[in-house]
């Protein structure tokens, strides 16, 4: 087994974990809206157990990949894949693959907050009552779990049926990850989770983040580098649908290895 | 956890059967309800078919222009689908009928259309975001009163007052816009204080008693004015002078009781409109020292015509079907003539008041279902027009919004 | 454009733009406040006038209105007299002028008639029994005699209904002659009514019009008995009450010119109910096929336009729809099939309940569609997309997710298409209304609901009330109070429907962080 995956380009990902500890490969993934192309010809893999954070200015296509790997896209007509992104070795896109039972195990956190409106309870056994075939005191626990996981336990637990939407911003979106661990996913997907969020707010999802990857492994957008520079493990800088150079996060960040990258950590571009 | 599971577990294929079976129950349901309520337009259009084709085909000429009637030296259109006594001819002229729903609607039009450009562009201009949001709801209750109220205080109330005062009535829509300038003249001439008042924004309201007060004296005149004017017998000088005759059901009325029908839907596509305008719009104008009334003309309205002229196809379409109102208030006299003061007879009313008793598959029978089809394409062309029109506009509003 | 405010003068155009707005509220208004004072009105106990014209008799009437007399100043009073079966017409009108004296003798009666319409004049005896009651009196045993035909009456009708109606009806479909048991039972039970009957018949009244002529009038014609000028205003509030009571209570008596709409409010909401069961979950279905099934192409825009333009297309042209697909078509077929004995009159194959619900279903259901492609319009992709990331299927997303979130604009189309319907007269004159269907289509015998049979209507009731009575005059009040009560029941549904949405739109538009 090659350490790298080599690539023709200069500044293509420096690797330093063997493909067996690879979560998700994505290899020649290339996505289109219609005639627009979003992705293109995307080959990289992302490790287990450890925070992976894509970077790169609005626009570059890094919240495309990121549903990509959910399959999301599947919503929209319009949107035209060509490549394969696998799981745990197995190609995501076979036909036999159960979209929901993918998605169960690659969760997904947006932006904004998007509890259900119903009961903070409900919210986090929303998944647990899909999968079904659980009584009510393990999904007791199992929520009482997940809250723990995601922070949030101490401050709900008296609360548990008020309506979700009356928690704070912060609250909520701990609420989403809570929701979404309670499923136990193996692959968490965070689209700039704490961009809609106060600096208070974003610290404790940031230190969340941190905490979680003994568990699973996770993917996170964002285009805050001081973030990405903080709780990452591994960075990928995108631009205009390509990835431009892939490493360790201190490597990419103190010593990177194309202009194009540099100027952009140093806000030289933007 | 890198068991890829090949072999979907069983509760994952039930809810994935589950969800294959409920996506093909509504597609089925979906596709089914659409395509019945679209068949609406094929199943008329069947039904007219036979009229054409087949042994005892209609001419169409004998539905359109003039046939030879007796007693008459010219041939006439004439509407008499079922003879009168034994042996009497049957006359399928259609045109009368046809004539007297574009009257009836024209008339509707000819005062809906004002009145509610008139309230749109006030609410949409003046009005202070609050009362036009309790403006629209209350407009929205008036398009929900039912046409057969409206019909039975046209055809049993208004159309014997018109009759008895028709001086006075007609002097009304000269008089009540007089009394709308004259309240705007009397207000500049009161002491600021006062006009700050009765701000224009709430005119609207208090306009109102207002004109109840010119109304009054309108009708408390009208009959000094008619003496004065006409010897005091406004009709015998109508039927003497112009040759005109009177009948208590007429157009006129139709048309009154009509627009008021269709006053609320022309009101509050055009509104949407013309607040639809984006601000950046008018504001350049205001900028450069255009009053309101000013930027409304030349920067609002052009902006907004599209969507104003799709309210006032709405506003037609629902005019021609309209079918109580026509049937309670216009006397249902196939006539046709450009009288505003005779009666009519609409292709709907016609259906309502015939087709229960046309025998099943005879010529009149289908001549009817020849009339909802026309009624039919009629208003689903028209809204198809404005609808299109609509969404064309709101693309460019969309578009200028987004270049601002 | 709202944000600048102009010292300058906008000229005059503005002020007709306002008076357009005032005019339109002062018509809307003036239309609310007419039906809301001539409808209740009418149950207001008039004071009834004894009016003395200079040259003539003197007659008893109830002032309706005034006129000036055509080309001149001279204005004449329109009286309602009453007494048909005197005068021989029941109106007179009376120059002003010409009236030497008007007064208000308490002791001038009121009689309701099922036969010749209202009686005012004075009451002279009341004989029955070998009794004869006049003078002072006469009035109290008038009142208690009434009571007792009250109660008579009452258990008449409940025998009729509840007792002869279904028996006859069963031994009718027994074909032959029926168990001895059920024959035994309808003749008892219409000896009591023939009992009853003569208990009722034997009073007679001895009346007198004020000009001195005399009748006797059967008690068993009288319905109610009133003496307007003598009774203080809590009386007449009371009598009010009741009037409005029986109206809403009671069949339509002569021709629907007198009597209450009971039959036309339970045929009204019954058709509106039948229609919303089928309306609502066919058009919700629709609704969320379009939004959310169907492939978003340029074929699903066009349908969505058709089905939006169908809302604009003439009830009328529905209603011959109905006629020709579900009366002729489908009921006729129905016939052939199943009823062919009762043929050739027809059973499904004329207008009936269920085809006059399944067309107005067809005729609302673009406002249920339209209203529930909104609401789902209107729930954020992130909720959909937060869901499917749980492992939702999409069936799952939809039930548990975003039709909760959808269900008030759902409500709120069906109230809309409730309202619409109730007002729609013009295609159920062709699918199924009937000028008078004393049965409502609700009763006793098996199937207990009779889909088959016409049915009354509020606003047909109108229309034929206001145009095709003998004595359209006569009618007049009853048309006015049927209008407004059509008019309220419209009213709040659609007020509702309007708070409904505006909640929505307050849910929806609130901020949430």
């Amino acid at each position: 087994m090659s350490v790298f995956t080599s690539s023709p380009a200069a500044g293509g990902p420096i690797i330093d974990f063997a493909a067996s500890e690879s979560s998700l490969e994505i290899a020649g993934l290339s996505i289109a809206y219609g005639e627009k192309s979003a992705l293109r010809d995307l080959t990289l893999r992302i490790p287990r157990h450890r925070v992976t954070a894509f970077i790169g200015p609005s626009g570059c296509g890094k919240s495309t990949l990121l549903r990509a790997l959910n399959r999301l896209h599947d919503l929209n007509e319009e949107v035209v894949r060509r490549g394969e992104v696998r799981l745990e070795g197995q190609d995501i896109h076979a036909p036999q693959v159960d979209v929901a039972e993918l998605r169960r195990r690659v969760g997904m956190v947006f932006q904004a907050p998007n509890p259900f409106p119903m009961s903070i309870y409900d919210n986090v056994a929303f998944g647990l009552r899909l999968q079904g075939g659980m009584r009510k005191r393990q999904i007791d626990d199992t929520v009482e779990w997940a809250l723990q996981s995601a922070a949030l336990w101490e401050e709900v637990k008296d609360r548990l049926r008020a309506s979700a939407w009356t928690l704070s911003g912060g609250q909520q979106q701990r609420l989403v990850i809570a929701r979404t661990l309670a499923v136990q996913p193996e692959v968490l997907l965070l689209d700039e989770p704490a961009s809609a969020l106060d600096p208070i707010s974003t610290l404790k999802i940031e230190e969340l983040i941190r905490n979680l990857k003994s568990r699973l492994s996770l993917v996170l957008v964002t285009h805050n580098m001081q973030q990405a520079a903080r709780v990452s493990d591994y960075t990928a800088f995108l631009q205009r649908g390509e990835l431009v150079e892939y490493g360790p996060t201190q490597t990419l960040f103190t010593n990177p290895r194309l202009r194009r990258t540099e100027n952009y950590i140093t806000g030289r571009m933007t | 956890m890198n068991d890829p599971r090949p072999h979907l577990s069983l509760r994952l294929r039930r809810r994935r059967v589950r969800d294959r079976l409920a996506t093909l129950l509504i597609t089925a349901g979906g596709v089914g309800v659409v395509v019945s309520v679209l068949a609406i337009g094929v199943f008329l259009a069947l039904e007219v078919v036979p009229l054409f084709l087949g042994e005892d085909a209609l001419n169409a000429r004998e539905l359109w222009h003039p046939q030879p009637v007796e007693g008459y030296a010219e041939p006439q259109h004439r509407w008499r689908p079922e003879p009168l006594v034994e042996g009497d001819t049957t006359h399928f002229g259609m045109a009368p009928l046809v004539w007297g729903t574009l009257k009836a609607a024209l008339w509707a039009l000819l005062f809906a259309v004002p009145l509610a450009l008139g309230a749109a562009m006030h609410s949409a201009l003046y009005m202070p975001r609050r009362l036009r949001a309790r403006l629209k709801p209350t407009l929205e209750l008036m398009e929900a009163l039912p046409g057969v109220v409206i019909g039975f205080v046209a055809g049993m109330l208004l159309a014997p007052w018109v009759e008895r005062h028709l001086a006075a009535a007609l002097l009304l829509l000269v008089a009540l816009p007089f009394g709308a300038l004259l309240a705007g003249g009397l207000r500049a001439l009161l002491p600021v204080p006062l006009q700050q008042r009765l701000p224009l924004g709430w005119a609207g309201l208090w306009l109102a008693p207002w004109l109840l007060l010119v109304g009054g004296a309108t009708l408390w005149l009208g009959p000094a004015l008619e003496a004065a004017l006409v010897g005091g017998d406004l009709r015998g000088w109508l039927a003497d002078t112009l040759g005109l005759d009177y009948a208590a059901r007429n157009a006129m009325i139709v048309g009154l009781a009509m627009g008021f029908a269709v006053i609320p839907g022309i009101y509050a596509l055009a509104e949407d409109a013309l607040v639809g305008v984006p601000d950046s719009l008018g504001e350049g104008a205001q900028a450069l020292g255009a009053t309101r009334w000013q930027t409304l003309c030349k920067v609002v309205l052009p902006a907004a015509a599209p969507g104003i002229f799709s309210a006032m196809m709405i506003g037609a379409g629902r005019a021609v079907g309209e079918t109580m109102i026509v049937l309670m208030a216009s006397g249902n006299t196939a006539l046709m003539s450009l009288n505003p003061m005779e009666g009519l007879r609409s292709l709907s009313a016609t259906i309502a008041i015939e087709l229960p008793e046309a025998a099943v598959g005879g010529t009149h029978y289908r001549l009817l279902f020849l009339a909802a089809l026309v009624l039919f394409a009629f208003t689903f062309l028209v809204n198809t027009l404005a609808e299109g029109v609509r969404t064309r506009l709101r693309h460019r509003y969309r578009r200028l919004e987004g270049g601002a | 454009m709202r944000t600048l405010w102009h010292r300058r003068g906008e000229g005059p155009w503005p002020w007709l733009a306002a008076g357009s707005v005032a005019l339109s509220l002062l018509m809307l208004l003036a239309l609310l406040l007419l039906l809301s004072v001539r409808g209740l009105g009418h149950f207001w106990p008039d004071e009834v006038a004894l009016v003395m014209p200079q040259d003539g008799q003197p007659f008893a009437g109830v002032a309706v209105r005034e006129e000036r007399i055509p080309g001149g100043e001279a204005r004449e009073r329109l009286y309602f007299t009453g007494n048909h079966d005197l005068d021989g017409d029941r109106w007179r009108w009376v120059e002003v002028s010409a009236i030497a004296a008007i007064r208000h003798p308490a002791e001038l009666v009121v009689l309701e008639r099922s036969r010749w319409g209202q009686f005012l004049g004075r009451l002279v005896a009341v004989v029955g029994d070998g009794e004869r009651h006049s003078g002072e009196a006469a009035w109290p045993a008038l009142q208690a005699r009434l009571a007792e035909l009250d109660a008579l009456r009452d258990e008449r009708d409940r025998l009729r209904d509840d007792v002869v109606v279904p028996l006859v009806r069963r031994l009718e479909n027994s074909g032959s002659l029926g168990d001895a048991e059920s024959r035994a039972a309808l003749a008892a039970a219409q000896a009591r009514i023939r009992e009853l009957q003569s208990a009722m018949g034997g009073d007679t009244l001895i009346l007198e019009s004020v000009d001195g002529r005399r009748i006797a009038q059967p008690l068993d014609l009288v319905l109610r008995a009133w003496r307007p000028n003598a009774m203080t205003p809590p009386q007449k509030l009371m009598a009010w009450s009741e009037g409005v009571w029986r109206f809403l209570s009671e069949g339509p008596r002569a021709a629907n010119s007198a009597g209450g709409v009971w039959p036309a409010i339970f045929g009204t909401v019954l058709m509106v109910l039948l229609m919303s069961l089928v309306v609502t979950p066919f058009g919700v279905l629709a609704g969320i096929y379009l939004n959310e099934v169907a492939h978003q192409g340029p074929l699903t825009r066009l349908v969505r336009i058709g089905v939006r333009n169908l809302a604009g297309v003439p009830s009328i042209v529905y209603g011959v729809f109905g006629l020709g697909v579900f009366v002729y078509g489908i009921g006729g077929t129905l016939d052939e099939w199943f009823f062919s004995d009762r043929l050739p009159s027809p059973t499904f194959g004329t207008g009936g309940l269920l085809w006059a619900s399944l067309t107005l279903a067809l005729l609302t259901l673009p406002v249920v569609i339209v209203a529930t492609e909104e609401g789902l319009a209107r729930v954020p992709d992130h909720q959909r997309e937060g869901a499917l990331a749980l492992g939702a299927t999409r069936m799952e997303m939809l039930t548990r997710v975003v039709l909760p979130m959808t269900l008030p604009a759902m409500l709120t189309g069906m109230i809309l298409a409730v309202a619409r319907a109730a007002g729609e007269v013009a295609p159920l004159m062709l699918v199924g209304v009937a000028k008078l269907a004393p049965q409502v289509p609700v009763d006793g015998d098996f199937p207990f609901l009779h889909l088959e049979r016409k049915f009354m209507h509020l606003g047909y009731h109108i229309y034929d009330a206001a145009f095709h009575g003998d004595d359209v005059q006569a009618a007049m009040p009853l048309v006015f109070a049927t209008a407004l009560l059509l008019v309220l029941v419209i009213l709040v549904l659609n007020l509702t429907a309007i708070f409904l949405r505006h909640h929505l739109r307050a849910r929806h538009g609130a901020p949430r962080w």
